[in-house]
Parts: C-alpha cells; structure tokens; sequence
C-alpha cells in the first residue's frame, strides 16, 4: 500500500515525526512525502536509511519529493552490492542517497587505499634495468590509473610516498588522470618530506600534501591497501 | 512559507512558532562571511580583539592592567519553560565573556516578545530565568531594552573585565598542543529530540543542567595551568570552532572521535533525522577543511557539526599540561578530556581519527 503526505511548510523536527508515524504503519508499502527545504530532504534520508527503506528523492518546481520504500529483501545489503563494490567487511556504510539540486548521489567511500611508492608498476629500477625497460614499468602504471578510472572503483585515498610523489609532477603525465581521480572524490595526497626531497613541494597544492603520521593512519585504518 | 492544514493549532508554547531555536538560529559562516565581506575592519591601538578571527567578543584596553571584554548573544526560545529559557539564553551570552578568559561586570538585557500571543506573566519569567543566571555569574542585571515583536527573542549585553595580560584569544594555540574540552556534545539534535517530545526526563535533566552551568568554574581550574588559547564551542559546532582556532593560530588539528563525550541517545537521534538546519550550514561551511582518515558513521560527523548552545570551553595546552589542566577540573568537579591536537600543517585544517 502507498500513501502520500504533503508537509510543505513544516520545519523540523514535524516531518521527521509524521513521516516516522508512517513508516511505524507495516502495511505501508511505500511512502511519499513533498517537503520543501533540502534539510528535510536530507533528515528524511537519515530516517528512511536508519529504517532500512530505500530513499529517493526527487527536486520538483519549489519542493522535493522524497519516497520511501520498504522493499521485501534486505534492503542495506541490495545497496552495499549495488554500489559498494570494494565492500570487504561488516562494518555499518554510510550507504545514504541524498539529494541535492535534484540528482541523486550515493556515497561510496570505502576503506581501501592505494599506496604508491615508487613510479613505475611493480618492478623498481635498479641500476641494472635498462631506460626502455623503466619507461614501460612507468608506462604500465599510468594504465593502472587510468583503468582504475574508468573501473569505477572508489578507492578512499591514493597516497604517494618516495618516488611515487613524481607523479603529482604538474608537466608530467600522470597529473591529468589523478586530477580526474580527484575530482570523484578520492583523496590524493603526496608525503610533503618526499615532494621536497624531489624538488617538488612548491608545485603541488598545499591540501594535498600530507605527513607520515597521517599516511600511517590512513594504512593502519584501512580495509584493504592495494600497492601496484 | 506556505500554511498548512497539518500544522498543529499553538497551544501556546513557547517554541511552537520558533523555526529554530538556540544556536541552531544563528546564521552560518559561509552566509556571515559574505555579510561582513564588505565592513570596515576597525582598527585601534586599543582594540585588542575585533571581528578578525572570529574572536568570541571584542576587547578593548584601558590602561595596561585593564581591559573592557564587549559581547552580545540573544535567540528565539529553545524550551517551553519560559524561566529555563531565560537562564539557557543568559549564559549563552555570558559564555563568550569567560571564552576570552575574563569576569562578567555588568549585563543588560535585549528582549522582543509578543504581548498579544502569551500572557505577560511568561514575558516575567523570561527575565527572572536571565536575571539568576546573571547573578549566579557574579554580575549586575542593569537594564534592558524590550519591543513588541511577532516572536521571541531573549539575550543579553554583556561587559567584562580582564587584565590584558590574562586575555584568552583563539590564536595562541602552538604546535603540540593539546585540545581539551568541557562538556558533552549534541545540544542541537537534542533540543530537537527535546521539540519532537523523544527526550526522556532523564536525558532532559541532564542537557537542562549543561545548558545552564556557567563557564565560570571551568575557567577558574584552567587558570592553574598555562592556557595557549580558548575559545566556548558554540553555533559553528566543534568543528568550526577549532577550525577557527586552528586558523587563527596558523596551525593544522587532529581530532579522536574516540575521545569525545555526546549526549545520550544523540546519536541514535541524529541517525533518526534530527538533524538541525544549521548542523547542514555549518557542514557546507567547514567540510572542506576537514580529512576523516576513516569512514565516519553519518550520525557521528552530524554531531560535529551539530550547534551548541551554552556549550564548553576548549583550550589549548602544552602536552606536559593537559593532565594537570584534567586534574584541575576535575577537582573542580568538571568533566574535561583531551580530544586532540594542534599540528603543523595546514592552516585550519582537521584530521578526523577514529581512535
């Protein structure tokens, strides 16, 4: 069964509380709610998930129109696998689908990182390996990042550490993935001590460079550290 | 803003009219910022803290043993009883005199309030809530100014006296030091539990009683040890007022969550919707100047966020200090704990971490 509720020109906490009244009803399929500021929109998702409903919202003229759904599986576990693909544990995720300015956007973040320590993928180069044989281990790891973009995969952060800071170079050709990698909300950040040691420090923004005691958290508290 | 046929008839309760109250009412940083974007900043041998920095309130020096701590705080009703509004409001508004580290001299009173809406015996007991918590803090109530208004408003101007010297600002913070905090957190989404009648007595004794404790003790303790900076956390939430005292002092912060002290069942309210308004305005403010190293659950970066009234105080310690400055409150009967760190780093900027 399905009802609708029109709560426009309520302020909170009324449509938290005459929404919950619903969602206490059993027989209620699905609920529909119009609310017209985004607070609510975003009260109601905090409620619609701390219920296990499904939570969509839509922006319509002057108000949004948020609709809760109970669905007959488990819900939460129909999200992790839809949008958490690095999902490794239990661990309760930040699994909301908020609004804003009428596109619906999940949060993925996720506890894995990428720790990069060198430039190239895999192999390091000693001395003994030849420039063509470098080139193509650097070569290799810009695919890395580049299929790492286009996976859809959402690591937490990718950090990088000794030689691997060469790749925040601002002529080199690794900056325009990482910047794209940046701009889906993944932390890229570089150790400050190594930028320096490169001669790298001044060109690279200060937000995304980060010390050791900070790199040591992000590893010690992630799921899963993946270093090509 | 629309009427609507679901709203529930006024039964005349103080804060059925008020869309927010508190320090929930205050307007965000993000919007001030742009207000104040094109005052003229005043300058003055004299004045030793103006609007820079986002100072708690402005000091002006008389002589070099004496100074003059300005401030004003006032909001709409936050609970029904009219007396306990009164004295939540008051101290709010004494607060930011012991944020600077000085006494409250004398205090006067700022009230709008509609007489034809509520009898004027709920207009008296308003003043007599404000009027005790004055005097609780040791300072005069001398006066006031009122006006007819179609909702509520209660505060107070108040004056203060410190020795230049003993000046707390929000910029003395060095590298190493340590945060502690007064107080627990959660005041907003509580009040808001509070309105949509989930409060139970128990949880209502217990922010009633934070909401009404004077800062006065807390700082008197902290006195005994060296204090950096300070600063009350108030309607920017924790995160924005270290943030602010970050900045001021030019350092980065870490912050444990582990270590921090919310009222109960916030969290379960937070995680059910009750989140303030301003809660989201301070978000969009300060997000961007915070790293969470690990996934935080939503409810708790709520309460981050979330706008104190009548909050703690937060200090800046040397590490040597800060089991001294526990001690202290603790024999003062005041809960503190350490909650974090400044750092070098970039200026302003909060490392959130788990434990």
């Amino acid at each position: 069964m399905k009802k609708s509720l029109d709560l426009r020109g309520l302020t909170c906490p009324e449509p938290v509380l005459r929404t919950k009244k619903l969602i206490d009803d059993q027989s209620l399929s699905c609920i529909e709610v119009l609310v017209d500021s985004e607070v609510n929109v975003q009260n109601l998702t905090r409620l619609g998930n701390s219920q296990k409903l499904t939570v969509q919202c839509k922006a319509e003229d002057e108000h949004f129109r948020v609709v809760l759904q109970r669905s007959t599986t488990n819900s939460e576990e129909q999200v992790s696998a839809e949008h958490h693909h690095d999902a490794t544990t239990t661990r309760a995720k930040v699994s909301s689908t908020i609004a804003a300015g009428g596109n619906i956007i999940s949060s993925t973040a996720t506890g894995t990182i990428i720790l990069i320590s060198r430039n190239t993928f895999g192999e390091a180069h000693g001395s003994e390996k030849s420039k063509e044989d470098h080139d193509f281990s650097a070569n290799l790891l810009n695919l890395f990042l580049q299929t790492l973009l286009q996976s859809g995969h959402e690591p937490r952060a990718i950090l990088m550490v000794n030689s691997g800071v060469k790749l925040m170079d601002p002529d080199g050709p690794y900056i325009k993935v990482l910047n794209e990698l940046k701009e889906k909300g993944i932390e890229v950040l570089a150790c400050g001590l190594c930028l320096d040691y490169y001669g790298l420090k001044s060109k690279v923004p200060v937000e995304q460079v980060t010390n050791m005691f900070a790199i040591c958290e992000y590893l010690f508290s992630a799921d899963r550290i993946i270093s090509p | 803003m629309t009427t609507n046929p679901e709203k529930p008839i006024d039964n005349n309760q103080l804060t059925n009219n008020v869309k927010a109250g508190g320090c929930s009412a205050k307007i965000s940083a993000f919007e001030l910022k742009q207000i104040l974007a094109g005052l003229p900043k005043m300058k003055h041998a004299n004045l030793l803290s103006g609007i820079d920095n986002f100072e708690d309130a402005a000091v002006y020096k008389l002589n070099d043993d004496l100074a003059i701590i300005e401030s004003v705080d006032f909001f709409p009703p936050l609970v029904d009883d009219p007396y306990l509004y009164g004295q939540i409001a008051a101290n709010n508004a004494l607060s930011d005199v012991y944020a600077m580290g000085g006494k409250p001299l004398i205090a006067q009173a700022i009230f709008a309030f509609p007489t034809c809406d509520y009898p004027l015996s709920i207009a008296a007991e308003i003043l007599r809530g404000g009027a005790d918590q004055v005097a609780k803090a040791g300072a005069l109530l001398t006066g006031g100014h009122s006006i007819q208004s179609s909702e509520t408003i209660y505060g107070l101007a108040v004056t203060g006296l410190i020795n230049p010297k003993d000046i707390l600002t929000n910029s003395g913070a060095r590298p190493n030091d340590r945060i502690v905090m007064t107080k627990a957190l959660g005041t907003g989404v509580s009040l808001l539990a509070l309105k949509a009648g989930l409060l139970s007595k128990a949880e209502q004794s217990l922010l009633f009683a934070a909401l009404t404790t004077l800062n006065d003790r807390a700082l008197e303790a902290a006195r005994r040890v060296d204090i950096h900076a300070c600063t009350d956390v108030t309607g920017f939430g924790l995160v924005g007022h270290i943030h602010e005292m970050a900045k001021a002092s030019k350092l980065a912060a870490r912050m444990v969550i582990s270590a921090l002290r919310f009222f109960p069942s916030a969290q379960e309210f937070a995680k059910q919707g009750l989140v303030p308004a301003s809660a989201y305005g301070n978000r969009k403010s300060f997000e961007a100047n915070v790293s969470y190293i690990k996934d935080l659950p939503l409810e708790i970066s709520d309460l981050l966020y979330d706008p104190q009234t009548a909050g703690g105080l937060l200090f800046a310690v040397a590490e040597n200090d800060s089991a001294n400055l526990i001690n202290a409150m603790s024999e003062a009967g005041i809960e503190a704990t350490v909650i974090g760190e400044f750092t070098e780093g970039i200026p302003g900027h909060i490392d959130v971490l788990i434990s």
